[in-house]
């Protein structure tokens, strides 16, 4: 398969002034084309970061640090300009749904001049043409073209995540990064919008980044999954790897797997990390995640412990599987 | 099934919660738009008995955050009655509103939201105590801090009261929203999604400290979600609502493993779950659309909109009441043979 | 840790506000205010003005009258005597063929101006009788006999001996010793001003072209012992006043006042009624809108109508028509500004404490059995007096300017110094005609500079503390 998207070694760091916060260090995987890579991880791990350094705009005081590759469709896109990412890149190649982004929208506009007016910021058109394309976006994600004249808090949670998408998809970009679009939707509208994002990938050859930090949800959705640590991959790995019978290597993803509760079995108690994550602008040395480990060995606490493939497209960054 | 009533903490009977609309004075003048209520809640019935954890599930809009504020005497209930230990408390007086409130507890989803941001943790945890005038100078009520702050197993609890919530992760917060419940002694606590804002790592975690406190001090818990996963985990029954009504009630496990109902089918073939091999699946959900608005509730049973097996039946006769399916089962679909 | 993190807010708030040039300016003169207001007595040339003295003419009496500030002789190519006062004077005791054993008070006096004081004024305190017998020491050596003055029946009454007013004959004696015929023909003893003819060069024209003579003159006042050693008769605080043409750090008015003094001592009463009347009323005002917002309904659209209606009456015809039929006092005038500026603050509190109202915690704290009263005072007000800091802070200006206002109407309060009253009587005598600009840029400047303090720090406050309000 093709990479559309290879990231190596990609390091953003936020400077505060209490200190770097770390809240990516060393970040390396490749997006294939057509494929949904999962990002899972506790709360604070650098999901979202990852997605915004990927359209190469961390909030301030953020900065992608030296030595951080980003490599879309074969181009180097770390040299390149704000405007040349502007023009090229951003939204155009690459666009993200934002954590949230659906209780963003402006109460006061409608939906339809909502969107035509992120259509219009890119794209010369006329009115009647644009309309036309929000109308057929509209009822690719399921929406009737009335929603164009309503306002947002007459449309459902559903519906108005819906529309980002939709609002996203309008460049017909390469790369789209999800950040949680369903976290704040029940179980019925979710999978109503997991099967749309399904379909929609079919369609226009997508390949999704699917953030979220639901490991059951991931496994529904992402082809691979790469769970993150402390602003690190911990594990990477496809859906068989990491959700089969053999079960992931990381004790992290396996106790996270613990943790999670299940619908179709009952049990008695659930297991549980114990502990926080770690402070990024100070994080314990060797291993980040050795503080809370269950299966911790000496030498986690000093040395780091290399991301390393274990089999073929199954990478872990664990001292255990280093043979 | 016949319950003693020494059984049953309390009795929601024909619950409803109607929200009129907010109209202008010119809009109601001119008669214009004369809106229909929201039927947030439309005639619920159930028993909380003591010591157990009930679960009310339902989507986003179904009426449970409504249910429970009425519970919490938070808003009046438009018509029901609601039954604690033997007393009438649908609408009581300020004082015994005060005496109910000692005895009924209310933990938020949003454990960020849910402290004032200037209480440090020991204020938190005292107003209560100040609140309801409980006997003791301030080190009485440290001693009652410490203890509670002990129950949720935050520890060193004494390290924690000097703090500010911002100070705290989410789930030492929620433990904390525990606490302050607890620290009055109820008997019975409302948890409106108590763990649906916090890390997925934590979650078991809270969950777990929740069932131990309801274990060691033989609450009864009434347990508000939308994550039938947790509720099957956490509880020991449940009812699913559906439009401000309950559609399908029983023991979890038999609810769960057996759902009679089609939208309670609906809502289990919905969650995901850590398997794999589902990925290029595209899920066949039982059930269209989205909830009805609830000023907008269809005739006849309220799901046949929605119902994969609706005939024109389900519309046309009265809307179904809840019936015995054995073993404390009960759901609202009268083709329930037939599916 | 936990007592370090403990103060965090308001090292937040510190750590944001330091970097904020113009509060951070604002703060600094706001400190140097209050420190003068503290240490007024330091520096007040003036010390009893306090006492009601502002507006005693006889108080101010041993002044010139409209002289510039001192520091105008730099730009001046002839020099005026400065006012000075001096306290202590050398004792010593000598014979004198008169009265015998004398006791000597004598004030050195370096004059090193072009043009001469226009008076000496000595005074003292004293009980019982004196007597002064006074002349004034030239450098050249001459002599002028000052006078001689008896004073009897004093019960520690202040005396006072004005060369201008009682030495004008004994001055011309002394110039006839020089004077040209012809001059002395054009003028006589109350023509020339006595102070003129003993700072001048002798010599034939010496009461035309009034040459200086520059040196140290000494003033010698001399008492008999008879007197001084008399139990009965007591005489302390003895002063020369040089009254000269140009006169402290702000000069003075026509009525003789000291400027600099009417400036530091109206500073408390413009903190004072700028404060007060803004913490005042914007708590009201804040408290008015969380109650309005908290119960809603029916008690919101009634405040809200009353609140409309306050809003709407003009603040300052009010004032001048309640001002013109009461007697003006501080008091009515800071209670009025009051009931009409607290609406200020309320639309904005309103709103806020709308959404305070529906946050999580307040329900929680529903839940747990609180009054409403209790949910006001200590769930909602604390989190937005913050924020009302900033709009005390910007309110401050109004006031100042509203009670200068008012002065400048001649409605202000007769009891106290404010820089608008400074400004009134400056504009009623004319000081504008007259070229007096020192009774004018001072109050003017200092008005000003007070309100672009208070707004300096409310617009730095505003900036800090409301964007955090409005992302919450
Ligand atoms: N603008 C910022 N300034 C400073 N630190 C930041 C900023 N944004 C994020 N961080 C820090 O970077 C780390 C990663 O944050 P990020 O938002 O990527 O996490 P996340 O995995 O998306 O978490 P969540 O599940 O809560 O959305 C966190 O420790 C966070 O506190
Ligand atoms: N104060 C109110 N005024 C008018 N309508 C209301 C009010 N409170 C709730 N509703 C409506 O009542 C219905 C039920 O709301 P409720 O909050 O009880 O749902 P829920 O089951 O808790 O949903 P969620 O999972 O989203 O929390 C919703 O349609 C809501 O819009
Ligand atoms: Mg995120
Ligand atoms: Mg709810």
């Amino acid at each position: 398969m093709d990479k559309i998207l290879e990231v190596k070694n990609l390091k953003l760091y936020y400077h505060t002034n209490k200190g770097a916060v770390k809240a990516l260090d060393d970040v390396t995987f490749d997006l294939y084309k057509g494929e949904t890579l999962g990002l899972v991880g506790e709360s604070g791990c650098g999901k979202t970061t990852t997605g915004v350094a990927l359209l190469r705009m961390p909030s301030p005081p953020g900065r992608i640090e030296e030595g951080s590759q980003i490599i879309l469709d074969g181009r180097d896109i770390m040299p390149l300009t704000e405007r040349q990412i502007r023009k090229d890149v951003r939204w155009e190649e690459v666009a993200m749904v934002f954590q949230g982004a659906m209780n963003c929208l402006t109460p006061v506009y409608t939906i339809g001049k909502q969107m035509m007016e992120t259509l219009q910021e890119h794209r010369e058109m006329e009115k009647k043409q644009a309309e036309e394309l929000i109308k057929e976006y509209l009822s690719l994600v399921g929406l009737p073209p009335e929603v164009m004249g309503r306002y947002p808090h007459e449309l459902s949670g559903g519906m108005k995540q819906r529309i980002v998408i939709a609002t996203a998809l309008f460049l017909k970009p390469k790369v789209v990064i999800l950040d949680e679009p369903t976290t704040a939707l029940d179980v019925i509208v979710q999978a109503q919008i997991i099967n749309l994002l399904k379909k929609l990938k079919k369609t226009f050859d997508l390949s999704f980044i699917f953030i979220t930090h639901d490991l059951s949800l991931e496994a529904e959705v992402s082809d691979r999954i790469c769970v993150m640590y402390a602003g690190k991959i911990a594990e990477l790995g496809t859906n068989q790897q990491i959700y089969g019978k053999q079960g992931p290597m990381h004790p992290y993803t396996e106790k996270l797997l613990q943790a999670t509760p299940l619908l179709r079995k009952k049990v008695e108690s659930l297991s549980f990390i114990p502990g926080a994550p770690p402070d990024l602008i100070d994080p314990p040395t060797g291993c980040r995640f050795h503080p809370r480990c269950h299966k911790v060995m000496d030498r986690c606490k000093v040395e780091e412990p290399p991301l390393i493939e274990v089999e073929p497209g199954h990478m872990v960054a664990c001292w255990r599987c280093v043979k | 099934m016949s319950l003693n009533d020494n059984d049953v903490i309390l009795q929601v009977k024909d619950l409803k919660k109607h929200f009129t609309p907010h109209q202008s004075l010119i809009q109601s003048l001119a008669g214009s738009g004369q809106k229909r209520p929201i039927k947030a809640v439309d005639g619920i019935t159930f028993d909380l008995r003591r010591g157990e954890i009930f679960g009310l599930i339902g989507e986003s809009g179904s009426g449970k955050t409504t249910t429970g504020k009425m519970i919490m005497k938070l808003i009046e209930p438009t018509s029901g009655t609601m039954v604690f230990n033997g007393e009438d408390v649908t609408h009581t007086d300020k004082l015994r509103t005060q005496v109910y409130r000692r005895q009924v507890q209310m933990i938020f989803q949003d454990p960020y939201a849910s402290m004032n941001p200037r209480f440090k943790i020991r204020d938190v945890l005292q107003e209560p105590l100040i609140i309801h005038k409980i006997e003791g100078d301030n080190q009485k009520h440290d001693e009652m801090i410490i203890k509670s702050l002990t129950e949720v197993k935050l520890n060193p609890p004494a390290e924690f009261m000097g703090r500010y919530p911002h100070m705290l992760s989410g789930g030492q917060r929620q433990r904390v929203a525990t606490a302050r419940t607890l620290i009055l002694n109820p008997m019975l606590l409302v948890a409106d999604e108590p763990v649906s804002m916090i890390d997925l790592s934590t979650r078991a975690e809270i969950l777990a400290m929740m069932k131990d406190v309801q274990r060691d001090l033989g609450l009864t818990y009434l347990y508000i979600t939308h994550d039938l996963s947790t509720a099957r985990y956490f509880t020991d029954r449940i009812a699913v609502m559906y439009l401000g009504r309950i559609v399908e009630m029983g023991p979890a496990n038999e609810l769960i493993d057996n759902p009679i109902h089609p939208y309670t089918k609906a809502l289990i073939e919905a969650v995901p779950e850590p398997m794999t091999g589902k990925v290029d699946v595209i899920k066949e959900l039982p059930i269209s659309g989205e909830i009805p608005s609830p000023a907008n509730i269809p005739p006849g049973c309220r799901f046949h909109t929605r119902c994969p097996y609706a005939k024109p039946e389900c519309s046309e006769q009265s809307e179904p009441e809840l019936m015995d399916a054995g073993n404390g089962h009960f759901h609202a679909c009268r083709r329930w043979k037939e599916i | 840790m936990s007592a370090k993190k403990s103060n965090s807010r308001f090292q937040e708030f510190w750590d944001d506000f330091r970097r904020e040039k113009s509060g951070l300016i604002g703060l600094g003169i706001l400190a140097v205010a209050i420190l003068v207001v503290i240490f007024e007595p330091l520096f007040l040339p003036y010390k009893d003005v306090n006492e009601g003295n502002w507006r005693n003419i006889s108080y101010w009496e041993d002044n010139s009258s409209a002289a510039p500030p001192a520091w105008t002789n730099i730009f001046t190519s002839k020099k005026s005597a400065v006012s000075t006062t001096f306290n202590s004077p050398e004792v010593s005791t000598e014979e004198d063929p008169n009265y015998g054993l004398v006791t000597t008070y004598s004030f050195k006096y370096n004059y090193k101006y072009d043009l001469p004081p226009l008076d000496l004024i000595i005074r003292a305190k004293a009980s019982g009788m004196s007597l002064f017998l006074m002349e004034l020491e030239r450098p050249d050596g001459n002599i002028v006999p000052v006078g001689e003055q008896f004073f009897e029946g004093l019960n520690e009454d202040q005396i006072r001996f004005s060369m201008d007013t009682d030495a004008a004959s004994n001055a011309y004696e002394f110039a006839r010793q020089f004077a040209s015929e012809e001059a002395l023909a054009n003028s006589d003893s109350t023509t020339i001003r006595p102070t003129f003819v003993a700072f001048s060069e002798t010599g034939s024209d010496m009461l035309s072209a009034r040459v200086p003579l520059k040196g140290t003159y000494t003033l010698r006042i001399r008492v008999p012992s008879f007197i001084t050693d008399d139990s009965n008769n007591v005489l302390e605080d003895l002063r020369l006043i040089v009254t000269g043409r140009v006169s402290g750090i702000l000069g003075t008015d026509t009525y003789k006042r000291d400027i600099f003094t009417g400036i530091v001592a109206g500073l408390k009463w413009a903190l004072f009624i700028g404060l007060a009347t803004s913490v005042v009323s914007v708590l009201f005002g804040v408290m008015y809108g969380i109650i309005s917002a908290y119960f809603g309904g029916f008690v919101d659209t009634s405040m809200q109508f009353v609140y409309q209606i306050f809003a709407g009456i003009p603040v300052m015809p009010l004032l001048i028509v309640l001002a013109a039929i009461f007697k003006p006092s501080i008091w009515i005038i800071m209670g009025v500004m009051i009931v009409f500026s607290w609406t200020g603050s309320v639309m904005t509190v309103r709103s806020m404490a709308f959404q305070i109202k529906e946050e999580t915690f307040v329900e929680a704290a529903k839940a747990l059995g609180s009054g409403k009263w209790r949910i006001i005072f200590k769930h909602i007000a604390p989190i937005l007096l913050p924020y009302s800091f900033a709009s005390m802070a910007l309110a401050v200006p109004g006031t100042i300017v509203y009670e200068a206002s008012l002065s400048l109407l001649g409605l202000g309060d007769p009891t106290i110094i404010t820089w608008g009253q400074i400004l009134h009587d400056a504009q009623n005598s004319g000081a504008t005609l007259n070229g007096l600009w020192w009774w004018i840029v001072p109050p003017g400047l200092f008005i000003a500079l007070m309100g672009a303090t208070f707004a300096f720090l409310g617009f730095a406050m505003d900036k800090i503390l409301n964007p955090k309000l409005r992302t919450r």
